[in-house]
């Protein structure tokens, strides 16, 4: 019997799906791109599997372990492709979901749109039942009503049911009384219940997510169902594990029983990634920037993790401002999206300003180099001109370039601005590197830090031709690109632990908690926790519990998450709480209040297993100036306003640079999947896991 | 214009970082702000200003009205207080209605931006606070001085010393005074944060000051304004629409004369200032009323600042309903300054008629203030939206806050800060204006109060569109009125008769039932697309019954 040595993980995107197989025994990375299949993804997946699988010679029964992240539950919500679902809620509050939070998002345009509810008006319906502020039942659900409006839906052809009751966060008896009817009455309904998908106050919020769950709960399970038996016929017998929003990652099960925690499942996985490398650098503080075709993300890593927020805004109609999407309540990475990729168009706005995205070019037609019929400017076309990229060697060389395409398109642009080409691309290239030094700065000033201080690990298809730009910006003096950096994101799976954070409503003030009540939610949670884990194979000694509880000052709508502790609680513990909410409090704020009480609005439960098993093969450092002369393949003409225009700039192959390399800017470095450019006075040594260090001059 | 320091790539920049100190602010004052009208609301703005207390940027879920109030506060600061006495720390503060936002609760605080020892700016802020002492029937009042405490401009900090007479003056004179002084530290926090990063930004790109950055700024924004005007046909239009006033309808009138590149706004003819119920503009506000829709219509790309209002004069006789002179009663302003926009709209209709949009349902709230079984103050606001009038092209946008900024309060959040019990909120089928692009749907909120609160609920509200429905568009039919309905009886038939702004729910069963309205339509309804149609039918938004 082969004994299980490899990992891999499977990255889908909207262009390019990525896998990563990793030898834990020797550290070996191997990595592989394939196109995605938009309208069957799972079928590119396994082509992708058996690809990497016959070109590193592995066995499928070598795998001990496949994890999946994936944009399939974002997509479905973007393109509405979700099941018929329909909504049940209390009386009276039937249009919940349409009202929403009733605020203009952009205050000047007047033909803005909100997005379509999720469920149309005519599938939302109400039953007679009502729990008040303090979760005592007003009113029992009437359950003959209730039968008579299920049986109205399901003869409407609903698939999928989302339940979301007034203050059900609070006590979800009467919800639970309608799981019970459903589960009964019509047991092939897809359900999904707010007290269970959400449990948090805000009937808006929790409603959005509760519905935006049933609508993709049938689809995703399918998918989900459908990889797993692929992959046993392939020959694995081992588990599919799903990255979850959170970054961590949970059975298969768990993802279909719970689809809206795979929200945002693969900028998750690159948010993990850097925290992993922030582990193997000693770098406990990093920002990450991982910047693809159609979007760039960036995240804080403190103390060696991503940080956590527990809302998110999917599906923006307009232009990516904020307010436009659906709001998801989940224990989310807290990582900030804005719409600039490598194929963001360029253009000029009523006040003669150049701007960048969030139009995309996508795959097709494509920046104007590509060749395939796009003729809009863009942000690849930009570096082309620029120098920055090969013409021939992109993605190591199966695509080629057309230079004088992207000449024409940002000659189009500059004519506009009274630029030449050359001024243009180079306006391209600022404010898209300053778009996102700008979403990066507002992510970790709004977290209260300085930016300064911070090292930037870069990845994604186009992230490292233009983190150092970004660093500039943010004062920021180091930049980390990892080998293989256009995949990273798909190694970011491989470094999450199994673990699933359950949440509690307990709206009340600190000091009038019943810890009894207290006591019984976290036991609750953790058996619940243990159970989950369990069934994924991990042993009770394992597994790791984290309390917290989202607390607040009486009135604030902004809670603090503070750590609770472990053991059985009481008054006694009230004191240390709160002097943990103190500090926490004026580390954020700079400043202590006193003079209000502390309010309690949720209690978390973080259950968790090892953290996975990934260390990189390190390599022998060899000598400095030595080991990169043969790494050297050409020079080119790139351009650098601090070099005073083009400079002839020598191309390092990525692949042949080794551990202990030290060279100066301005360099470009290539390999398949991307390029990294060092620009004039800036210094790459390169580490002993291959990565290229920069060095910024101060 | 100005000959210009900046290339386009480095404004944007630049001008995409002024915006952001103003985003930073506003994130702060969410974050540590407590009552349910500024955390939950958001019924705040945030700015940056030059050294001439002319606006830059302002944070974009700011209110448009505060944005256009704080270049006048800063600039009666540079009046009354020398630059070269201005000092890392201080903090000025005021809540005058005929300087800053036109009543009382809307607390302007201000911080000077000292960049090497240098005065070079202003950061500020206003923010609608939970209470500023005063009636609470903001109906009966018959002047200023029943509607709390007036602060005129004065330092509430002098280079970081809190001034204590203010504070104490808080502390004596507002209705739960932890809950406002929570908010005004937030305000104070946020200046801190944005002074803070306005000189990095300087340190950063080796400017002294923002003047040269201000002037590209205002100069990009004032041509693009320009232009828009330059577009315009010349002439002059002319519109009036009359507002509910206390039972007597008041009239607006609008005069607006577009010449070349500019506009001349004047409002004679309009209704004299009353006395009493608070419905009185002071001229700030009527004027920040005045830009906003024109900024709308003109250049809703433009991120407000001074610049865009350049070209734009705004005139009112002294004494008038837009122009009212102090001690006059202003505290529910919005329910004359609300139907400037509409008036706008209308009369700019036959020279722009692609970007009008028809009468809007205008938000209300509603407020419960009281004492909870065990002691506590309870003081909590219900902002609940109106339906938006449709455009040429769509239909109206939704139920929102228009011309605010504001969000609504969740209900849940909303019971949870007072005993009341909100029995429903839900979309009026039948009530939108028709019409080729329909507007949004009315919403009726039913309000009733907790079984086990034993005392009294009072809920306070002073309701728009009593007695004039939003009228529609080229053909568009009008929206609906506010009714108010009391244990099924409608009081709002006579608003002559509403002559106190709350009810008593005394017993479980008591309901009071809030109609809000909703916008109108545009275009002949005839002319409305069939699947559109059949869709609204399928929804039970059109019934067919009538």
């Amino acid at each position: 019997m082969t004994v299980p040595t490899h990992s891999l993980s499977i990255d889908i995107g909207g262009t390019f799906t990525d896998f990563t197989l990793h030898d834990v025994e020797t550290g070996d990375l191997s990595v592989h791109k394939v196109l995605t299949d938009p309208e069957d993804p799972a079928s590119a997946l396994i082509r992708g599997v058996r690809e990497i699988l016959a070109d590193t010679g592995t066995a499928p029964e070598s795998l001990r372990l496949v994890v999946h992240s994936t944009t399939l539950a974002t997509n479905a919500i973007i393109e509405r492709k979700g099941a018929k679902t329909a909504l049940l809620t209390t009386r009276g509050f039937r249009d919940v979901l349409e009202l929403g939070r009733e605020q203009i998002y952009d205050m000047h345009d007047l033909h803005a749109r909100y997005p379509d509810p999720i469920v149309p008006r005519h599938l939302r319906a109400e039953v007679p039942e009502r729990v008040d502020r303090d979760g005592r039942v007003l009113q029992e659900l009437d359950l003959e009503t209730s039968a008579q409006v299920l049986d109205e839906l399901v003869e409407q052809g609903v698939e999928a049911v989302a339940v979301s009751l007034l203050h059900s966060y609070n006590n979800p008896v009467n919800e639970q009384a309608l799981k019970e009817q459903i589960e009964k009455r019509h047991p092939d309904l897809s359900l999904s219940l707010s007290s269970e998908v959400a449990p948090v106050i805000n009937e808006y919020e929790r409603t959005s997510t509760t519905t935006a769950d049933g609508y993709i709960k049938p689809s995703v399970t399918s998918y989900i169902r459908g990889v797993e038996r692929d992959l046993a016929a392939e020959g694995y017998d081992g588990r599919l594990l799903v990255m979850h929003s959170a970054g961590g990652v949970m059975d298969a099960d768990a993802s279909c029983e719970r689809p809206i925690r795979m929200l945002e499942s693969g900028p998750a996985a690159g948010a993990l990634a850097a925290g992993f490398y922030s582990d193997l650098l000693g770098e406990p503080d990093l920002i990450s920037l991982d910047m693809g075709g159609t979007t760039a993300k960036t995240c804080v890593i403190e103390d060696g993790r991503p940080s956590q927020t527990n809302t998110i805004e999917v599906a923006r109609v307009h232009r990516f401002k904020i307010g436009s999407g659906l709001p998801i309540v989940i224990p989310v990475l807290d990582l900030i999206e804005i719409g600039s990729g490598g194929g963001s168009i360029a253009w000029l706005d009523g006040l003669g300003l150049l701007r960048v995205g969030p139009q995309s070019s996508g795959a097709s037609p494509g920046p104007a180099c590509y060749g395939l019929g796009g003729t809009e400017p863009t942000v690849t076309d930009a570096n082309l001109v620029l120098g920055y990229l090969n013409p021939d060697y992109f993605l190591g060389g199966r695509m080629n370039l057309d230079t004088g395409a992207a000449r024409t398109a940002m000659s189009r642009l500059g004519s506009e601005m009274s630029m030449n080409e050359v001024e243009a691309a180079w306006g391209v290239y600022s404010v898209v590197t300053e778009s996102m030094a700008a979403a990066a700065r507002i992510h970790i000033i709004g977290r209260n830090k300085d930016p300064r201080r911070y090292a930037i690990v870069a990845f994604g298809g186009a992230g490292p031709a233009h983190a150092c730009e970004v660093a500039r910006i943010l004062g920021a003096t180091r930049v980390v690109v990892p080998l293989g950096a256009g995949v990273t994101s798909a190694l970011g799976c491989l470094a999450a632990p199994l673990s699933f954070e359950s949440v509690r409503s307990a709206p009340g003030l600190l000091e009038r908690t019943d810890w009894d009540e207290v006591n019984r939610t976290f036991e609750e949670m953790e058996s619940w926790g243990r159970e989950m884990l369990a069934n994924s194979g991990v042993s009770a000694d394992d597994v790791q519990m984290t309390r917290t509880g989202d607390m607040r000052l009486v009135g604030q709508i902004h809670e603090i998450n503070v750590p609770v502790p472990g053991e059985t609680l009481s008054g006694d513990d009230i004191e240390r709480i709160e002097s943990d909410f103190h500090s926490i409090y004026q580390q954020l704020y700079a400043r202590r209040n006193l003079s209000l009480p502390i309010e309690v609005q949720n209690w978390r439960l973080l259950v968790s297993g090892p953290q996975p098993d990934l260390s990189l093969r390190e390599q022998k450092v060899t000598g400095g100036g030595s080991a990169n002369r043969d790494a050297v393949k050409g020079s080119r003409q790139a351009y650098f306003p601090s070099a005073s225009g083009y400079v002839d700039c020598p191309v390092y192959d990525r692949y042949r640079l080794q551990a202990g390399a030290e060279f100066p800017g301005p360099a470009i470095i290539e390999e398949a999947e991307a390029t990294t450019i060092v620009r004039p006075g800036e210094s790459v040594s390169v580490d002993r896991w291959l990565n290229l260090v920069i060095t910024l001059e101060d | 214009m100005v000959q210009e320091r900046f290339d386009p790539v480095s404004l944007e920049i630049m001008w995409s970082r002024m915006l952001n100190v103003a985003e930073e602010m506003w994130s702060t004052i969410l974050r540590t702000a407590v009552s349910t009208i500024i955390a939950s609301a958001n019924d705040f703005g945030c700015e940056v200003l030059d050294a001439e207390g002319r606006s830059i940027a302002h944070a974009y879920r700011s209110m448009p009205v505060f944005n256009m109030t704080m270049p006048n506060v800063t600039k009666e600061i540079l009046k009354k207080y020398p630059v070269e006495s201005m000092h890392p720390g201080d903090v000025y503060m005021t809540n005058d209605p005929w300087m800053c936002a036109g009543h009382l609760p809307d607390i302007a605080i201000v911080s000077p931006v000292i960049h090497q020892g240098r005065f070079v700016g202003f950061v500020g802020n206003i923010a609608n606070t939970s209470d500023i002492g005063g009636s609470l029937d903001a109906k009966a009042v018959t002047d200023s001085y029943e509607e709390g405490i007036f602060f005129p401009l004065c330092k509430l900090y002098d280079k970081g010393e809190p001034n204590e007479l203010a504070f104490d003056m808080f502390k004596w004179n507002v209705r739960g005074p932890e809950m406002v002084l929570t908010d005004i530290e937030a305000q104070v926090a946020a200046n801190q944060v944005g002074a803070r990063r306005i000189v990095d930004f300087l340190d950063e790109y080796m400017l002294e000051d923002l003047t040269e950055l201000s002037e590209a700024i205002r100069g990009r924004s004032e041509t693009a304004m320009r232009r828009a005007i330059a577009e315009l046909p010349d002439g002059e239009y002319t519109n009036e629409v009359y507002t509910d006033g206390m039972g007597d309808p008041l009239l607006i009138k609008v005069r607006i004369e577009i010449k070349g590149d500019e506009i001349a706004v004047d409002f004679d003819g309009s209704a004299p200032q009353i006395d009493r119920g608070g419905l009185n503009c002071t001229m700030i506000y009527s004027q920040g009323h005045t830009y906003y829709p024109l900024a709308c219509l003109l250049t809703p790309d433009v991120p407000v600042n001074e610049g865009c209002f350049e070209p734009i004069s705004v005139t009112a006789p002294e004494g008038s309903i837009i122009n009212c002179t102090f001690p006059v009663s202003v505290g529910s302003r919005t329910n004359t300054g609300w139907y400037i926009h509409g008036c706008i709209f209308g009369a700019l209709a036959k020279a722009i008629p692609e970007q009008i949009q028809s009468g809007n349902g205008l938000m209300s709230s509603i407020r419960t203030y009281g004492s909870e079984a065990d002691g506590r103050v309870f003081n909590a606001h219900l902002f609940c939206g109106g339906g938006r009038g449709a455009t040429s092209r769509s239909d109206g946008m939704g139920l929102n806050m228009f011309p605010s900024s504001a969000s609504n309060v969740p209900v849940e959040v909303f019971e949870v800060s007072s005993p009341a019990l909100i029995v429903g909120k839900e979309l009026m089928p039948d009530s939108a204006g028709g019409g080729k692009y329909r507007g949004a749907p009315g919403q009726r909120v039913t309000v009733g109060k907790l079984p086990s609160y034993d005392n009294p609920l009072n809920v306070y509200f002073h309701p728009n569109r009593l007695s004039f429905a939003p009228q529609g568009i080229f053909g568009g039919k009008a929206g609906t009125k506010t009714n108010v309905i009391v244990n099924g009886e409608m009081i709002s038939d006579d608003p002559a008769s509403m002559t106190s702004g709350y009810v008593s729910l005394r017993d479980t069963d008591d309901r009071l039932i809030l109609e809000f309205p909703s916008g109108a339509g545009a275009g002949d309804p005839a002319e409305r697309d069939s699947e559109m149609l059949e869709r609204d039918v399928r929804n039970g938004l059109v019934t067919g019954e009538d």
